[in-house]
This record gives C-alpha cells, structure tokens and sequence, in this order.
C-alpha cells in the first residue's frame, strides 16, 4: 500500500467524521422552520450528509480499487505507454513515453516510497523534510509578524528559505528578498495604502 | 449587436482599459510558462491587486491573464515537455518532438496562430450565443435556477476529475465550507464556533489563494526540481507548407474546443485531448503523429483557446462557472459588488461587452506578444524555483491581508494551503469544491425561495418543464458516460478484460485534470 493510498484512506476518515458532525450540527440548527419550508440547517445537514456519505464511499472504492489501467485520456489519445502489459502513466523508467496527466509529466522520478533523485541531487527524504521545514518556517513568519512586521518577516522568510532550505549563494538570495520586499511595499503599502501590521519594531 | 459591439469598443478602447489588458496578456503569458503557476492560481493571487480598479478594468485584466496563460502554457510543453498548465499537456506529445527535430520556432508559430484564429471565432460565437442565452434564462426563477446549479454541479463533478465518489464529496464540502457564518435570510450563526471572524463567513479570495497558490507551492517543493531548460531556437518562421496543414486542425480544433467548453465544468484540458484524439484520427498522416507532427500542436492549441473562450458562456450567462478559473472570476465579480447571471447581460451592458470586447484586443496582443517574442520569454523560465516559490508565498499572504486587513486571512490561506496540498498529494479535485463554495449561497437562496414556493414541498422542481429537462439532463450526463465507457471498453480488444467502472474513474482523473 503506498503513502498515497494510505493517505487517501485517512482523507475519506477525516472526510467521513467531519461531514457526519455537521450533519449532526445542521440538524441542531433546524431542518425546518415553521409551515414545513426548510431552515437554516437544511443545507448544512444536507451538504454534511453528502459528504459523509461519498467519503464512505470513496473509502470502499479505495480498498477494492487497483491501480494500473488505462485511462480515457489514453484511450482517446490512442497513446498506451506500454502496449502490451499493464498500462502505467508517467513510467519512472521511460520519461519519454506519451505521458498524460501534468502530475505524472512533473513528477518523472518522484514516487513516494523510493529515494527519487532530482536535478538538484535531493532525494523524497530529504524533498519531504524541505516540506515540512518550509511550512514551519511559515508558522514562524507568522507568529513574527506582531514583533518585526509583516514585511520583515516575509523578506527574512523569503532569504532564509533560499539560502538555508534552497541552498543559494546568500548574495544573490539577499538581493532577491530585498527587491521583491521593495516591490511589495510600492505596490501594497505606498499604491493601494494597505496597512501592513508593523509590529513591536514600528518600523515599516 | 452592433450596438453593443460599439457600446464595447467604446469601453475597452478607453487608454486605462487598454493598458490594464496588456499588463493582463503580459502577465498571463508569464504566469501560464512558469510550471506550477497555472491561470487559477494567478487569478485568484491577482484579484487583491484589481481591488482598487473599476469592476470592467478589474475583470479585462483577470480575463486577459486567463486567456494569455492559454498561450504561455504552450511554451513550457514544447520546449522542455512541461505543460505550464494541464489544458497544454497534449501539446508536449508533438510539440516537444518538434522542438527536439529544430522545428521549436513553427511549433510555437503554428500554436500562437492557432489559438489566435480558434480565440477569434469562438469569441464570435461567445457573443453570438450568450445574450440570447441569458434572455431565456432571464425568465427563470428559483425554481429553474435551483435545477440550473444542480446541473453545473454535476458536470463539474462528471469531468473535473477523480472518481464520481470523490468529484460529489468534495462539491458537498464547497457547498459546506460555504455554510460557515450568519445565513442569509436566517439569524443564525453556523459552525462559528465562538469566533467572530467566522461570522462573516469564509472568505472566498482567501480560500482560492490558499487552494491554488500555496497548496501548489507545497505541492512542488516535495515534487522536486525540474529539468534543466534549454531553449535552442533560431527563429518563429513557418513555411507556407506548416501554415497549410494547419489550417484543417485549427479549424476542426476551433469546433470541438467551442461545443466542449460550453459544457459548465468540462473546460480546455478536455478540449484538447479530444482535438488530438479526433485529429490523429482523420489525419493523412497518421504516422507522423507522436513524431512531430505540426497538426498535432495545432489541433489542440486551437481547442484549448476555444473551450476558454467557451467558457464564459455558462459563466456569463447563466452565472454558473465553465472551468475552475472562471470560478474564481465569478468569485471576482461577487468580489466587486456584481450578482453573476443572466441580469447582467440588462444591468452592466458596458461592463460584459466591454469584457468581451477586450479580449478581441487581448488575443490581437498576445498574437503579437507571442509570435516575435516566445524565446524572450522562453528565458524567464531560468528564474531557479528556489527564489520563485518564496516570492509567490510572500505575494499570497501580503494579498491576502491587503484584502481583509486582518491577520485572520493570512491564517486562512495557510491552513487552505495545507488543505490544496493534501488534495493535490491525494489526487482529489479542486474543481468542485470551488464550485461548490461559489454556489453555496446562490444555492441555499434558490433551495429557500423554492422551497417557499412549493410551502415546504420541492416536488415544485417537478411541474416546471424547463427544469424537469435541465435534471434530465443532469441524470443523462452521471449515467452516459458510465454507458458509452461501457462500449468503448468492449470495442477494444486491448482493455476488454479491465473492469469498467475502475477504468472509468481512472479515465476521469486523467482526461479531467
């Protein structure tokens, strides 16, 4: 079972359970109101259901479904990537073959279980980590924004992201925070007057 | 018509009007070539900019950027065989092959004519055939329009993508995620769960850009970096031989892209598969196909610029969006104060044919942009992803903010980013669910009044038969294409021992995307 069928799976879980409690909450709310016409729960409780019952279902097809067949998009495109056996898009060992989903073309070598290299030389693992690091990184810009600014944080995000996860040469990546922070300020602050919190610092 | 023709130019000629649809092409073009910026994406990163724009201006330049990323998503396909967008991905099938035999300058050549001519003619047919739609729809009421947005959720379900389970559950979690916050037409406040900045409901830009911008960029850190870009191109000239081969793809291309793109959902990605499909059928030359063949560029490239164009059929005149990135516009106009429909044919005749209009001159730009100057832009795809991504989380937030002035927002577009990288990690489309959120509302308005009418009852959806034959035909698109991928499985001899419903869904996911 790969990370991504797994993760399908817990989708439709998370999916099931969510759409059941506002199914729950919608009918708290009242289905109907008096004379029988429908009230304010009536399309929570309806769009609750519905999700709850296609998850449920996408959950079952998810545990008989197998993998491997041939799409329409090949079928009309009359395009197998291998004629004769089991037919696979975006085949990791065959870039070239006649791909058909911008996932498969973007991703020749990346699966989810193996150590796919990229151009950079990163394996999955260390892509993976990148991920996660990133999306702390955001956290943290985040919570920095009431001490140094909204600017600031971002145009440190953004030079931290290149040199540190990136692995840019650190001039070029300070150039290229500061401009597209000046770029930001011309645009938002001094054109359309937003008023970016600034933070503890006070200073832009 | 010929007044409001005149009614148009007279509004998209204005300097400002003009101006705002070069930045528009221009920035659509840059936006459809970078992978991992599709149209979407751009749209909904762009609409805090438009905030301070008259509501015309705003809307030439988020259709300008549209329509241009159409031409712009080309470039990628065929000189590193990326698709800048998914409605390109056929075109990498030739058109990379062309680029690898030197002929990269026709390829772009015959794709930038191609989308020119397809973009002109359905452009005609846009303005031939939406105002007469929309009259007829002027005369709907609840009733007919509860019926119309069942109809445009399930088409958007039945081609966005992914298996008909997973298209359902997420236009029910749209319509859900649109529930938050105060009714309208009700007091009461909805899975707030004390906060008051969910009072208002959430936020419609902040969701697109959190989907779109930041589930992308997430989705392409773990992706990795692309191949290494080489653009080897002497010039944009093409032979009068190419020009000639072309013309029967780009027509035929024209056609099917157009009758597709009307469809509410079924967008230019399908478009272009079936322009190639049919083309490699009817072709003499067969054989060249896959190998370079210029028709299998043009065909294609045709079609995806129609069925765009196509797609402000539904979306102007009936206010159901044709593709995901009309959605967002449509979100856009609800964003500028406009009530999406049929009455805006009667209420803002300057705004629609004023849009309209401008892309006659948008498509005239980017004819000229993109002829002399692909391999210009052809450059910008050395910008390393490593910079690139960090600027377009920056752009995200700070747009995000710009629109609400409140952190909240921001919070929203990263908690919505996480969500747009899951569902891209797990194959679970976006399409719906945009839908789904845009409709929510109109929805729950007509379920009301329909309900009111009926006092209770919405068997009323029954005894009008404008709507009994819109749900027919809602009922005939779940349950035909589970009939025809029936025979077309048998008739293959190659597939005949697959299982059908998987194959179907498979099919879906792909030809969708």
């Amino acid at each position: 079972m790969t990370a991504v069928h797994r993760g399908g799976l817990a989708a439709s879980a998370v999916l099931a359970a969510i759409g059941s409690a506002a199914l729950v909450g919608g009918l708290g709310y009242g289905v109907t109101v008096e004379g029988g016409e429908i009230g304010p729960g009536f399309l929570p409780a309806m769009a609750g259901g519905l999700v709850a019952v296609f998850a449920v279902l996408d959950l079952v097809g998810r545990l008989r479904r197998r993998p491997d067949r041939p799409s329409q998009a090949e079928l009309i495109l009359d395009t197998p990537s291998r004629p004769d056996d089991g037919i696979v898009l975006g085949d990791p060992l065959d870039p070239g073959a006649p791909t058909t989903s911008t996932q498969s073309i973007h991703s020749p070598l990346a699966t989810d279980d193996d150590d796919g290299v990229d151009i950079l030389g990163r394996t999955q693992r260390q892509r993976n980590r990148m991920l996660a690091v990133v999306l702390g990184l955001v956290v943290v810009t985040l919570a920095m924004v009431q001490v140094v600014g909204f600017l600031l944080a971002f145009v440190l995000l953004l030079f931290v992201v290149a040199v540190f996860v990136e692995h840019r040469r650190v001039l070029p990546s300070a150039l290229v925070a500061v401009a597209a922070g000046v770029v930001t300020y011309a645009i938002f602050v001094a054109l359309l007057r937003v008023p970016l919190p600034q933070g503890l610092l006070g200073l832009i | 018509m010929l007044d409001n023709l005149a009614l148009g130019f007279s509004t998209a000629f204005t300097p400002e009007n003009l101006l705002w649809c070069f930045i528009g092409v221009l920035l659509g073009t840059i936006i459809g070539l970078m992978p991992g910026l599709g149209s979407t994406t751009g749209v909904a990163i762009l609409i805090p900019l438009t905030l301070t724009l008259e509501p015309v201006t705003a809307l030439i330049m988020l259709a300008g950027i549209y329509y241009g990323a159409q031409y712009g998503g080309t470039i990628t396909s065929v000189l590193i065989s990326t698709p800048g967008e998914a409605a390109s991905v056929v075109t990498t099938l030739d058109g990379y092959q062309m680029a690898k035999n030197g002929k990269a300058g026709s390829a772009l050549a015959i794709s930038a004519i191609g989308s020119f001519v397809a973009a002109i003619i359905s452009l005609a047919l846009l303005m031939w055939l939406a105002p007469p739609l929309a009259d007829l729809a002027l005369n709907f009421g609840p009733v007919q329009n509860l019926a119309i947005m069942i109809l445009g959720l399930v088409i958007v379900v039945s081609f966005a993508g992914g298996s008909l389970s997973r298209g359902l559950m997420m236009a029910a979690a749209g319509l859900l995620i649109s529930t938050v916050g105060v009714a309208t037409g009700f007091s009461d406040a909805r899975f707030t769960f004390g906060s008051i900045n969910l009072l208002s409901g959430i936020p419609f830009i902040e969701v697109m850009i959190g989907l779109f911008a930041v589930g992308e960029v997430l989705h392409q850190i773990r992706r990795g970096a692309d191949a290494p870009i080489r653009t080897r191109f002497r010039d944009m000239v093409i032979s009068r031989g190419e020009l000639k081969r072309s013309a029967g793809p780009i027509l035929r291309g024209s056609g099917i892209g157009f009758v597709l793109g009307i469809l509410p959902g079924a967008g230019s990605t399908l478009a272009s598969f079936m322009a190639y499909g049919i083309e490699k059928r009817v072709s003499p030359r067969k054989a060249m196909f896959g190998k370079g063949a210029i028709e299998g560029v043009a065909a294609p490239e045709s079609a995806n610029n129609a069925a765009a164009n196509a797609n402000f059929v539904p979306t102007l005149a009936l206010g159901i969006p044709g593709g995901g990135t009309t959605a967002v516009l449509l979100g856009a106009f609800t964003v500028y104060g406009l009530q999406p429909g049929p009455r805006l044919f009667e209420t803002q005749p300057t705004l629609i044919w004023g849009l309209l209009v401008s892309f006659f001159i948008g498509n005239v730009m980017l004819l000229v942009l993109n002829l002399p100057l692909a391999p210009v832009f052809a450059q910008m795809l050395r910008i390393p992803y490593g910079y690139l991504y960090p600027i377009i989380l920056l752009t995200s937030f700070v747009g995000a903010y710009s629109v609400s002035n409140n952190m909240f927002s921001v919070v929203l577009v990263l908690i919505f980013g996480v969500v747009g990288w899951i569902m891209k990690e797990l194959d679970l489309p976006m399409a719906p669910l945009v839908l789904g959120l845009v409709l929510g509302p109109l929805f729950e308005k007509a379920l009301v009044q329909t309900s009111a009418i009926g006092q209770g009852s919405f068997l009323v959806l029954l005894q009008s038969p404008i709507s009994v034959g819109i749900l027919l035909f809602a009922a005939a698109l779940m349950v035909g294409p589970k009939i025809a991928g029936r025979f077309a499985v048998r008739r293959g001899p190659r597939v005949a021992a697959t299982d059908d419903a998987e194959t179907r869904d498979h099919a879906r996911e792909e030809a969708g995307r």
